[in-house]
């Protein structure tokens, strides 16, 4: 790549022309690794025009004269120019011209393509630290996510007497002097230590609530009990420190002051000042706390942040809308950015349905959120077994693959639960087919019709159980015997009354048996068949090897696997065998490879090459090089192996592989708060969301639900099907409205573009509409180069110099930085960039 | 910081892009590219009048248990007896017949009719076609008067050559129009748009109503329209009183500047343009709830206990409880049992509305949607059950659309339109041991249009494929492998496969040329196997590729 780089430092391409022969008059430098941009010159009596087409990540476009040949170049200063173009006079004296390009440094480039792919976007101060660390420094960091310290997973909870304490907190300014605190409907709760300071951190500074650690009883002087929560009181059952807490007791949600906790009277804040609350509780089993203070100056809803889901994932009561907004609050915030981006793409590629899961429970149960609760369990088991592995430097694809097989949503999602084999059941074969059109092989590649009624022989009489706890890895352990409700007696053995987790289970009584198919051979994969003329009966002849088309090291192995009729529990084996034997054929490292090649470089990439013919692409050699990676990995498959080639690839490091890519809508979603998101002068994030607002956006945008595709190929990585008029209108909506102050829609999505420029510029700039507008360029555009950018900077800066009306001149310069006027405009011209069509792109 | 922010009423931001925005797109309007300027001069599609909607049945409908083949004893056993109505292959998943029914007499379709009194779909049998051969799943009921109307042409067996059974290879083979070409990236509805010539002048020309424009629509060159709610189908201002126009201006200045080119740039560029051009035209058009009240005109169904007001019929469109079929009735009550369609299928009939509202108040030419669900691996029913349900909606998305066209279109006449459906492939002959199907070939495709020639209407059948000896490809009753070596058509294809007598491309072709109006040159453009003689999509005959007879084109219109 930085051959590239090199050859376009310097001039980049030399147009010349005389007023007599325009069509002669162009003359081109070659370019070893990049087509220079097109020149072209047409001249008239009254103007020339000279046109260039743009050059990728250009940061600046020069125009040079020289009247003659042989003569100095110096900067041309007249005419007009207004996109790829200069407009001079027609009486302008002759010359030659030239244009060059500074592109971005292969740094800058790097860094936007790193941020934007190994992470759901570009942030403000991540733009920052990569620039300081560099690029090569970050993927290092992001390919060992272990190392990497997540604060939201850490000293938010506690436990203590028995009971697990969640920190809730949240930063606001003041805006009324009394404080509110109630749970979403009627429920129990604890709550202990809770702190209002000055500043942004509760966990310094006086506390402003006196007996906020309820040691002195309750209530105390200014604490106001609302009439539906008088049972409330100060109790030693539970406490976070000291020996007692505030037990809360609501017999109906609460909402504001007359159906809240109160506590008044506070002294030492003025309004607008900023302060934060900080407090520790017990979270009530289906209702939600929520502290604020009147006026919603602070607002603290810790039940929809990641703690408070992450206690209900742990309790098995998350709702699969909780799990979504979990996944996409860690998409926002986390650290491990490459660790969650390829969480999402093993678990859309390892697709499940929770709808699904969810009709399979009805079975059972006639309590839809008991159900719902279940589905979701079942998609958060397998994210966070993923999660595990992936943390593992050792992790492998056979390891990923593994913990899918297993995973009782896609025994439930691909029909395997009910598949028999035994006498003379036929197996159901949507799994056989599905892992290895979509999950290994890719489709056509190396299997057929026999391979796929065969192998769902194997998968016949995996299952899922309701076990006990401790058994839930044991595939043959019985249903478990607790029962939800004891007393009822032994005979209530309803699955809805029991009480256990749902795990896979494998039943051998269901397993093929039948020795009368149309196979002379049972469980044969990848054989030639010779086809008797009598019976049509098929008899097992040579087995197949890999195609010439891959070249070595794989042509021509034979990549047949027979197993012996597996007996009683043994049976359970040949799965696992088939998956070890799926994991790492060269079909398998070349459709992985394409996927994660398209999901990191871009969309044009398709298996099916052939690696021997001569004739190569850099597309194609990447795919072998990540092959050859996984081939050659110690453990075979290596994960990181395959993923670092590609990141050290040129596709992916140069231009060819920057702002290829449309974002998913989940991307975009993630993207568009993340790109101005730092903290503001007191610590309060300048872009946030809960989550929930972005799985709206998701379901609008395209019918993305995440964990709940309904097709077995997972969401689309390409760009099509994503795109169109009303899935644009979709996201334009939601990058508006995240700008907007009120009249929202998405409530909990909210941004202050004015309270990140008052961090990072300095004070002289703020009004300076140039300054103001490249700021913005370069943290929402950072891999297209100003110089591409030229369009969107001059519809912005005429943005910020005219007023509302559209039509008005109103200087920015002139304007007051703490106005609403200000704050508007700020607000309207970065919405404005937001909707426009390179945002899309990544 | 407070901001006041307005937000933008639709009208506003019109009225305002028209003034700031026109320049841009009349821009747009000037490059034709070459192919459709060729295109100008021949052909007339969208210039008839002629229109097409078509819905997409995702994840493969078992067309067997749609279209009946009732009288093959390998299906079902109609002799009378203990044996009467049991299915050696299907026998948890059988439409079960009626053994007061005679399947072999000839004449119209029974159309089973509920009444005051019965539930909806009381009837639990299947119907009798009238072909001799053939019968209705008893959930597609309401096809029943389209059927006797000539309205409804059924064809079974329907499948392309070298049959792949991947729903995603399958899907983009039907939406290509070309089998087994994973390299063509265009959809068969966008050549035929581009053909017209109008996919450059028209914003809409083609138009699907669902979460994300399918293949079927897709190309490079102009770009096709695809939303999923009109009702959603607006932008926001941006803040402040009226600093809006500046930013919507802006998006229509900024979508057609010159970039770097990028895999994803002219797709972005064709889709912004067409949004903002079709976000004007919508902006015209009511698709609210209450603005659009569509109900048969007269009694549905045989059901007088039911009227909103005055007399009347179901709610065509069952958007919600209170509009699906009889459920809400006089005096208050509410009856379940009178829903045409369950309660799951009222997101579809949204966009099914929509679609067929577009296609008559708007310039487009073809309109669509789909419906998903057909993946029936597991318990997939008989008379009832998930597959059941996915027939009602076919059955009433028919019988609804060919009352809305007539009663309310003002436009567009159900004469000039016709509705088709289409699904990737057919399922496995026999059941599978969760009582469900798995993926296997021939399918079946559902034809109406009051120009449809259908039962009848001279030279019309009603019925193509589905037939011992009414087709130049006869259905062959009977297992595999029987005397002779000849397999029954269930089982034509590995011994447990149907195999396939007509191939879709002769269907859709037939409905592009003939219906639509393109030339013959015109459709060999967009179906490129009508160029390759071997094929016989037109003629029908034995074709090379597969060495497989079929019928050719039907005569549907």
């Amino acid at each position: 790549m930085s051959l590239r780089r090199n050859l376009l430092s310097g001039w980049c391409c030399l147009a010349t022309f005389f007023l007599a022969a325009p069509e002669n008059l162009l003359t081109r430098r070659a370019a070893a690794a990049a087509e220079p941009p097109a020149v072209s010159i047409t001249a008239s009596n009254t103007q020339r025009v000279l046109k260039w087409t743009p050059y990728p990540s250009a940061q600046s476009y020069k125009l040079w004269r020289s009247p003659a040949l042989g003569q100095a170049w110096t900067e041309e200063t007249n005419g007009t120019r207004s996109g790829f173009q200069l407009i001079t006079p027609g009486t302008n004296s002759s010359g030659f011209y030239r244009v060059e390009v500074q592109p971005l440094g292969s740094n800058a480039l790097l860094t936007a393509s790193i941020l934007n792919r190994l992470a759901y976007g570009p942030t403000p101060d991540e733009l920052e630290r990569v620039a300081s660390i560099g690029p090569q420094a970050y993927i290092s960091e992001q390919l060992s996510p272990e190392s990497i310290v997540e604060t939201f997973d850490s000293g938010l909870t506690a436990t203590n007497g028995g009971s697990v304490w969640l920190y809730g907190s949240a930063v606001g300014t003041y805006s009324a002097n009394s404080l509110y605190i109630y749970l979403s409907a009627a429920g129990t709760s604890y709550l202990d230590d809770i702190r209002l300071v000055a500043g942004s951190d509760p966990t310094t500074g006086v506390n402003l609530i006196s007996n906020g650690d309820f040691e002195s009883g309750f209530p105390t002087a200014n604490w106001i009990v609302g009439t539906n929560a008088t049972a409330s009181a100060a109790t030693t059952e539970a406490a976070k420190s000291g020996t007692s807490s505030l037990k809360m007791v609501f017999n109906s949600g609460g909402s504001t002051f007359y159906n809240a906790i109160q506590f008044t009277n506070i002294t030492g804040l003025t309004n607008g000042q900023t302060c934060s609350v900080g407090f520790w509780y017990v979270p009530a089993t289906n209702a939600s706390l929520t502290v604020r203070l009147s006026g919603n100056g602070i607002l603290a809803t810790p039940d929809a942040a990641i703690p408070g889901i992450t206690f209900k994932l742990n309790n098995r009561t998350a709702r699969i809308e909780d799990f979504r907004a979990w996944h996409i609050q860690r998409a926002v915030r986390a650290k491990r950015q490459l660790l969650e981006t390829q969480l999402q793409f093993w678990e859309n590629h390892f697709v499940t349905q929770y709808s699904k899961s969810r009709d399979y429970f009805d079975r059972f149960y006639d309590d839809g959120t008991v159900m719902g609760w279940l589905a979701t369990d079942l998609e958060v088991r397998e994210n966070q077994l993923w999660r595990n592995a992936l943390l593992d430097p050792n992790a492998t694809f056979t390891d990923l693959l593994k913990i899918s097989v297993e995973s009782p949503a896609m025994i439930i999602f691909l029909d395997t639960v009910d598949s028999r084999g035994d006498g003379s059941n036929v197996a159901n074969e949507n799994y056989a087919r599905e892992i290895l059109e979509l999950f290994t092989f890719g489709v056509d590649n190396g299997y057929d019709q026999n391979d796929i009624v065969q192998m769902s022989r194997i998968w016949s009489g995996w299952t899922v159980r309701i076990k006990d706890s401790d058994k839930l890895n044991d595939p043959f352990a019985v249903q478990t015997t607790n029962q939800i409700v004891a007393g009822i007696g032994s005979t209530n053995t309803a699955v809805s009354n029991l009480f256990g987790v749902w795990g896979m289970a494998f039943r051998p009584e269901r397993h093929f048996t039948n020795s009368t198919t149309s196979f002379t051979t049972a469980k044969s994969l990848f054989y030639n068949w010779t086809t008797n003329p009598v019976t049509s009966a098929l008899t097992r002849s040579t087995g197949k090897t890999i195609p010439a088309r891959f070249g070595p090291p794989w042509v021509g192995r034979d990549y047949s696997w027979a197993s012996p009729v597996g007996n009683g529990t043994n049976a359970i084996n040949e799965g696992y065998a088939v998956v070890a034997h799926l994991a790492n054929q060269p079909f398998t490292e070349e459709f992985l490879s394409v996927k994660l090649c398209r999901l990191f470089v871009h969309d044009n990439f398709t298996p099916g090459y052939d690696f021997t013919d001569g004739v190569t692409t850099p597309e194609e050699e990447l795919v072998k090089a990540c092959m050859l990676a996984w081939e050659n990995s110690t453990p075979k498959g290596n994960i990181r192996a395959v993923l670092s080639t590609i990141f050290n690839s040129d596709l992916f490091r140069g231009n060819d592989g920057s702002m290829q890519k449309i974002r998913t809508p989940f991307e975009f979603g993630v993207a568009t708060v993340r790109s101005l998101r730092s903290t503001d002068l007191s610590g309060r994030p300048t872009a946030d969301t809960d989550g929930y607002n972005v799985a709206t956006l998701t379901g609008r945008a395209g019918a993305m639900g995440l964990f709940d595709r309904a097709e077995p190929d997972g969401f689309p990585e390409a760009g099509p099907p994503w795109i169109s008029a009303g899935t644009l209108a979709e996201r334009i909506r939601f990058a508006q409205d995240m700008l907007l102050v009120s009249g929202k829609e998405y409530t909990a999505t909210t941004s202050d573009p004015v309270g990140l420029i008052r961090r990072k510029l300095p004070v002289q700039n703020l009004t300076s509409a140039t300054a103001v507008v490249d700021y913005f360029l370069a943290i929402l555009f950072p891999g297209e180069g100003a110089g591409n950018l030229e369009g969107y900077r001059t519809q912005a800066i005429n943005f910020l110099n005219t007023a509302d009306d559209g039509l008005t001149a109103s200087p920015f310069s002139a304007l007051t930085t703490t106005t609403t006027i200000y704050d508007t405009r700020v607000r309207g011209m970065v919405a404005m960039l937001l909707t426009f069509p390179r945002f899309q792109e990544q | 910081m407070n901001s006041s922010i307005n937000l933008l009423s639709r009208r506003s931001f019109f009225d305002r892009s028209l003034k700031v925005g026109l320049g841009v797109a009349l821009s747009t309007l000037v490059d034709i590219p070459f192919v459709m300027k060729r295109a100008l001069a021949e052909g007339n599609i969208g210039l008839n009048g002629k229109k097409l909607l078509f819905v997409f049945l995702r994840g493969a409908n078992d067309g067997l248990n749609s279209i009946v083949p009732i009288g093959d004893p390998s299906y079902v056993s109609l002799t009378p007896g203990a044996g009467y109505g049991v299915s050696t292959i299907r026998p948890n998943i059988v439409v079960p017949p009626d053994s007061l029914t005679d399947y072999a007499a000839l004449g119209a379709c029974d159309s089973p009719v509920a009444g005051p009194s019965q539930s909806t779909y009381f009837y639990p049998n299947a119907i009798r076609v009238g072909n001799g051969f053939s019968a209705l799943h008893p959930s597609l009921k309401f096809l029943a008067p389209v059927y006797n109307a000539g309205d409804l042409t059924l064809i079974h067996r329907v499948g392309y050559p070298r049959q792949s059974r991947s729903h995603f290879d399958s899907q983009n083979y039907w939406e290509t129009g070309n089998p087994n070409n994973n390299l063509s990236k265009d959809g068969i509805f966008y050549r035929t748009m581009v053909e017209s010539g109008l996919a450059s002048v028209n914003a809409l020309t083609g138009v699907s109503v669902q979460s994300s424009l399918p293949l079927i629509f897709r190309g490079s060159q102009v770009a096709m329209t695809n939303l999923n709610d009109p009702t959603r189908f607006n932008l926001k201002g941006v803040p402040s009183g009226t600093g809006d126009v500046k930013a919507d201006a802006a998006i229509r200045a900024a979508m057609g500047l010159e970039a770097v080119p990028k895999i994803n740039r002219d797709l972005l560029r064709l889709q912004y343009e067409n949004m903002s051009n079709t976000l004007r035209i919508f902006e015209q058009l009511d698709f609210s709830e209450n603005g659009n009240t569509f109900r048969d005109a007269t009694v549905t169904d045989g059901d007088t206990g039911y009227s909103l007001s005055g007399s009347g019929g179901y709610h065509l469109f069952p958007t919600s409880n209170a509009k699906n079929g009889g459920y809400n009735r006089t005096g208050g009550t509410t009856d379940t049992s009178r829903y045409t369609v369950s309660t799951g299928a009222y997101g579809f009939f949204n966009q099914l509305k929509s679609a067929a509202m577009i296609l008559n108040n708007t310039d487009a030419v073809i309109a669509g949607t789909e419906l998903g669900g057909f993946d029936t691996h597991n318990l997939q029913g008989a008379a009832t059950g998930s597959h059941a349900n996915l027939q009602r909606t076919i059955g009433w998305s028919i019988y609804a659309l060919r009352k809305y066209f007539s009663q309310y279109a003002n436009r567009v006449d159900w004469n000039n339109v016709v509705i088709v459906t289409l699904s990737e492939f057919g399922r496995t002959t026999k059941q599978n041991t969760t009582a469900g199907t798995d993926h296997a070939e021939a399918g079946a495709m559902f034809v109406a249009g009051g120009g449809i020639k259908g039962y009848g209407k001279p030279g019309g059948r009603g019925i193509i494929g589905c037939h011992p000896t009414n087709d130049s490809v006869p259905w062959i009753t009977g297992p595999a492998n029987q005397a002779g070596g000849v397999d029954g058509t269930m089982f034509g294809v590995s011994d447990s496969y149907l195999k396939r007598a007509v191939d879709y491309r002769s269907v859709l072709g037939k409905l592009i040329r003939d219906h639509l109006g393109a030339t013959q040159n015109q459709l060999n453009r967009i179906i490129p196997g009508y160029t390759n003689s071997g094929e016989k999509l037109q003629s029908g005959g034995t074709s090379t590729i597969d060495n497989t007879a079929i019928i050719g084109e039907p005569a549907l219109v």
